[in-house]
């Protein structure tokens, strides 16, 4: 549950002391963009775009084993953020690695789905998040906030469709994984890794590294 | 996750038996693509004790009726679990694969 954050005097001491109270809330945050959508609704109706949202929602694996992850859906953009410990909890999907791998399949199902105009292809930025509180302004709603988040939706900003926009601090969460399986550095998708760029973000004071897995 | 595999007459049958996942994905996918290289071209996937799926495994499933399809073989399911069932829905995947109920009827249809 978010700490709610509601205070009727803009000075109050007491807010301070709450907010400085928020432990941060480490985990990886999503960001997932389906392509095309907004020329579409100005070319068909709604039981055209309707069906293809649905069908495509439908489709991303993670939010069906992480439903009570999705953050906040905005248009045809999904914020998701899963914290550590609920990652670790999981069953089948208990990993960074685990977690890349399934979004490419989910990309890779939706770019080679025979049937044309079931689908809309997606892009997706993914970013793992230390600074990252767990607070909501609204009553009774869930939400995140902080530094690293924001910087999720900048990544997005170099999204394609079928492309992965992974931060470095991701990466590096993955690579451990892959370490402690056993497995090599370019396993499963990871085969498909670009090298490393260098972006300095709108905002953000420091210049960001991050690669990108476009969907074969 | 274990495969079980027979060979019969008409095609080669795969069994799956435990979970398809995205661990264990590619020792199925190293499988098809070993008989698809040895222009093996009619292979049914009895799914009757697998009991889950993620998008890895589907992902292999479609990427060999793709390579199937391509050289005009037959790739076809069989004995879904109603949970696997509901996925292969929501995915479309029910469109687009033959899938019989049981490995007898599947094996009618080569």
């Amino acid at each position: 549950m978010a700490y709610y954050i509601h205070f009727k005097d803009p000075n109050s001491e007491e807010m301070v002391r709450y907010l400085s109270s928020v432990p941060t809330c480490p985990g990886t945050c999503f960001f997932m963009d389906i392509n095309r959508s907004t020329d579409m609704k100005y070319l068909g109706g709604l039981t055209d775009w309707g069906r293809k949202l649905n069908n495509t929602f439908n489709f991303l694996s993670l939010l069906n084993d992480f439903p009570e992850n999705i953050v906040k859906g905005i248009g045809d953009e999904i914020m998701l953020f899963i914290p550590d410990d609920v990652l670790k909890s999981k069953p089948a999907i208990n990993s960074y690695y685990l977690l890349l791998e399934e979004i490419y399949a989910t990309l890779y199902n939706i770019r080679h789905y025979p049937v044309v105009d079931t689908f809309l292809d997606c892009k997706v930025a993914i970013h793992y998040c230390t600074e990252v509180y767990n607070i909501t302004y609204f009553e009774g709603a869930n939400d995140y906030y902080g530094s690293d988040v924001d910087l999720t939706a900048r990544l997005m900003t170099k999204g394609i469709e079928s492309r992965i926009v992974l931060s470095e601090k991701f990466l590096m969460k993955v690579h451990a994984d892959l370490a402690a399986l056993g497995l090599p550095d370019n396993s499963g998708c990871l085969g498909r890794l670009s090298g490393s760029f260098l972006e300095n973000f709108k905002g953000v004071p420091v210049s960001t590294m991050y690669r990108v897995i476009d969907v074969e | 996750m274990e495969l079980i595999e027979k060979n019969t007459e008409k095609c080669i049958i795969i069994g799956i038996k435990g979970r398809l996942d995205t661990i264990n994905y590619s020792i199925l996918e190293k499988r098809l693509m070993e008989l698809l290289d040895q222009n093996v071209t009619k292979i049914m996937v009895n799914c009757s004790q697998m009991d889950y799926v993620s998008s890895s495994g589907l992902r292999i499933l479609l990427m060999a009726l793709k390579r199937i399809t391509m050289v005009k073989g037959k790739f076809v399911l069989c004995s879904l679990q109603e949970n696997i069932r509901e996925i292969f829905e929501i995915s479309g995947f029910t469109s687009i694969f033959e899938i019989y109920p049981n490995e007898e009827d599947a094996l009618n249809a080569f």
